[in-house]
């Protein structure tokens, strides 16, 4: 499809006044639908909140002596860590499924969100047993405050897309679905990609802050 | 060359062809459940706008009712709690309810009509953000009836508004009306920016857009930048400190309330623009509707948009040069205050250049426009005094800061509107707005709003604190607020003449036709009002205004199905057409969706299970809204 020339000085050419587009396809999976610059535009709004929090973070640490507060254990870095392998592991199963999405490959796409769902629930079980380990909650004192919303908001924001993912494995194991629902699969990994790559940052400020920027008393 | 295009082309300049079939495609549902399941951008777009305006009144009649409290010493009409309370619905009504929400409705209005694309990218998104806002509005003046009221200020500082100074429900409602109104202005400002990036009409590259899509573009990203963060300020740091015993704003437990002003400030800021740059959009259009040429320096005016919305976000301290901090802060901050009036002054001078080389056609919209030059330019040049620290930290917190910010925001945001309220009003009724009787209402206006703000600045440098709900007779304030009064209830009358002109107008105005003003951008291009599709063949264009541009340099686009909702995505820079898009049908699940997450959002002002009762009821709704439909495949 060629629109008018766009070379310089091109007002006197006259363009064919009648545009033809019925040659175009009807649906597209890939970056260029709207959709998937929706869900880009969602995750920048979910980026600025975190990239605030982690302002946050380091303005309160900056305005005390003793980091985290006395009575407050460092946290254990050995969970945390190995929690990130099945998290970012997890990325493949989404990358499969979106992959899959494109070529209409309802196996690939169903083994695809399985893989990832799987992975990510093992990351949210080590995840609870983390937070279990934490002690002290929100309540405590304004460390406490920011650790905890940190984690309940990205834990919220990875339960949430769970569950929209559990939703597209039923719709497309029980086959009803079209172009619009592979195009929620494929757009369902960008979230997730962000979700993963946002997490990196936070589980830096969460776990090392304390170890990295603390102070004892 | 084919007759029947030639036959159409007199009646409409994109063609005209099978308009039945289009209209049975995009035609809404008739009754209670079709007027709550609507999608079209239009009739979205005006619930916007009407019930934006609704609360400017309500606003407007609160700032009455203080002025008239200030209008002699001593004066008891008003207690000091009343007092509180209503300076701080007035703030946040005309903020949160009023101005980002009307500017949020004129974009969804107007730009897939300016783009030529048949709806927004994401129209059940649109209604559901239109939902959320109407929630929080109706969340919080139902409180406000009910004497819950917030009494903290519309930015609501702590330790001020926080658990231990404020107790009962007041600010809590405040903290989560935000929340609904934010999630309103992320909605609108994904799918404007989508539609903008990925719908115009083939061939408007991005240097052939119109004015006010470039500022609905730039103002969109600003917003999703800044409102995340007054929703970390109110809900993460004030609610939850106050409903859950965090400690982001309590000193005693490592908390500073501090961090909150410049969390709020980090939006509050942008936020000025989030308001004003649609509105410098409006009057760019205004400008070539009335001078017949398109603005002078298009690319510096769109090079200062965007500088604009960079700057605004370092701008945010110097709403905090009271409260000590580095001195060194304080000069970086007071000189990117000053810098934004560069950027300004750029586009201020390529309009000036465009109405001297334009031919004027000097209509009430103009009136507005120039009004608006007048004021902003004032409200500018207080601005950069106020950008000044010593300067600032004499006026802190006096009526002349006051004085300065309704000349920015009115001037700014608010004539500009009006003018585009004239303007397009054609547009949206198909109806011509009576001429004499506009300008009438824009002499009274502005003589009114000069009259009230002006002496603000004076009686500000002689000592008066803002917030203040009665003064002794001994400080000489008297006569001042005296003027003020009068000039508010100026406006009052300017006021109703213009919701005089908008109602007989509607009703009886002359019949406007497709263009009244020979302008040149595609909204024009259509019937008025447009039908629910907008543009019965999408069109097809060659420059920046398509309609001053000769037959051969415009087109129409045909091969697109009528029997679906079909809309062309093109490529993001040039605009070439990539593929066809069906649009979803109208459905009454964001609807259900924006109730449920409401039942429980007002649940959280109580208990934080609340959230997750909106977190339960919200994803029942998505899931419904989502839930395929037939047919499943989209052949084409």
């Amino acid at each position: 499809m060629v629109l008018a020339a766009r070379t310089p000085g091109d007002e006197a050419v006259t363009t064919p006044r009648v545009l033809d587009v019925s040659g175009l396809p009807a649906y597209d999976i890939s970056s260029r639908s709207p959709l998937w610059l929706g869900q880009l535009l969602m995750c920048l709004i979910e980026g600025s909140l975190f990239l605030i929090l982690i302002a946050m973070y380091f303005y309160l640490r900056l305005s005390v002596d003793v980091w985290p507060p006395p009575g407050v254990q460092l946290p254990n870095l050995i969970l945390p860590t190995l929690a990130l392998i099945p998290l970012i592991a997890s990325c493949a199963g989404s990358y499969l499924a979106s992959e899959a999405a494109k070529m209409n490959d309802r196996r690939g796409m169903l083994v695809g969100m399985a893989l990832n769902l799987v992975l990510a629930i093992v990351f949210l079980v080590l995840r609870t047993v983390e937070w279990y380990g934490l002690n002290f909650t929100w309540k405590a004192d304004v460390h406490g405050s920011i650790v905890w919303s940190i984690l309940f908001l990205h834990t919220y924001d990875v339960v949430a897309d769970l569950i929209m993912t559990t939703v597209l494995v039923v719709l497309v194991a029980s086959g009803r679905y079209g172009e619009k629902q592979r195009l929620g699969v494929h757009v369902d990994s960008v979230l997730w990609y962000f979700l993963v790559a946002i997490w990196l940052p936070l589980y830096a400020v969460v776990y090392w802050g304390s170890h990295v920027v603390g102070a004892p008393q | 060359m084919n007759p029947v295009l030639e036959t159409a082309e007199r009646n409409e300049p994109f063609g005209n062809l099978e308009p039945e079939a289009i209209d049975k495609t995009w035609r809404d549902e008739r009754g209670l459940k079709g007027w709550l399941s609507v999608t079209t951008h239009q009739a979205i777009g005006k619930r916007y706008i009407v019930t934006a305006f609704m609360f400017l009144l309500l606003g407007g009649l609160e700032a009455l009712l203080m002025r008239l409290q200030l209008s002699s010493p001593e004066n008891t009409f008003l207690g000091p709690g009343r007092y509180n309370q209503l300076f701080t619905v007035h703030g946040t009504t005309m903020m949160f309810l009023f101005a980002v929400p009307v500017m949020e409705g004129m974009g969804v209005y107007f730009v897939p009509l300016m783009l030529g694309t048949r709806n927004v990218a994401f129209p059940r998104l649109n209604a559901f953000g239109y939902w959320m806002y109407l929630a929080g509005g109706l969340l919080f003046y139902g409180a406000a009836l009910t004497n819950t009221a917030p009494d903290a200020g519309w930015f609501a500082y702590p330790p001020l508004s926080g658990p231990q100074y404020s107790p009962g429900k007041g600010v809590d409602v405040w903290a989560q009306m935000i929340t609904f109104t934010e999630i309103s202005a992320l909605c609108v400002a994904v799918e404007l920016i989508a539609t903008i990036l990925r719908m115009r009409a083939p061939g408007m590259s991005l240097n052939r857009m119109p004015l006010f899509c470039w500022g609905m573009l730039v103002q969109s990203f600003m917003v999703l930048f800044a409102m995340p963060a007054v929703m970390v300020a109110s809900t993460v740091m004030l609610l939850n400190d106050r409903t859950i015993g965090t400690h982001f704003v309590n000193p005693a437990e490592g908390g500073d309330p501090l961090l909150y002003q410049h969390i709020f400030w980090f939006f509050g800021h942008p936020e000025v623009y989030i308001i004003f740059i649609p509105a410098l959009g409006m009057v760019s259009a205004i400008m070539e509707g009335s001078t017949r040429r398109g603005v002078f320096g298009y690319p510096a005016v769109v090079l200062s948009l965007v500088a604009n919305a960079f700057v605004a976000f370092g701008l945010w301290v110097h709403h905090m040069f009271a409260t000590g901090l580095p001195q060194i802060g304080e000069a970086y901050f007071t000189a990117a205050s000053m810098m934004i009036a560069i950027t300004s002054g750029v586009i201020i001078f390529c309009w000036i250049a465009t109405l001297w080389t334009g031919r004027i056609h000097l209509t009430a919209a103009l009136h507005f426009v120039f009004g608006f030059i007048v004021i902003f330019v004032l409200g500018g040049m207080t601005g950069v005094m106020l950008a000044s620290v010593p300067l600032n930290l004499q006026a802190h917190d006096s009526y002349f800061v006051v004085g300065h910010f309704h000349y920015v925001l009115i001037g700014g945001a608010l004539f500009p509107l009006f003018g585009a309220f004239h303007y397009w009003f054609p547009k949206f009724t198909g109806r011509m707005i009576d001429e004499r009787l506009g300008k009438i209402a824009f002499w009274i206006l502005f003589f009114g709003f000069n009259l009230t703000f002006f002496p603000m600045h004076i009686v500000g440098l002689n000592g008066m604190t803002r917030r203040i709900y009665t003064y002794p007779e001994i400080v000489g304030w008297q006569n001042m607020n005296l003027l003020a009064t009068a000039g508010a209830f100026t406006i009052l009358l300017g006021g109703i003449v213009f919701i005089a002109n908008v109602l007989t107008s509607r009703k009886s105005g002359a019949p406007a036709g497709n263009d009244p003003w020979e302008a040149g951008t595609l909204e024009w291009a259509t019937s008025s009002p447009p039908a629910n599709y907008n543009f019965v063949h999408l069109p097809f264009i060659n420059s920046r205004y398509p309609l001053w541009a000769g037959k051969a340099d415009r087109g129409f686009v045909t091969g697109m199905r009528s029997d679906r909702r079909e809309v062309l995505v093109t490529s993001v820079l040039d605009a070439e057409p990539h593929h066809r898009y069906v649009l979803p049908g109208s459905t009454i699940w964001p609807f259900v969706t924006a109730a449920g997450l409401s039942v429980g959002l007002v649940g959280s002002i109580f208990a934080f299970s609340g959230y997750f009762v909106a977190s339960a009821l919200g994803m029942i709704g998505v899931i419904g809204w989502f839930w395929p439909r037939e047919p499943l495949e989209m052949k084409p």
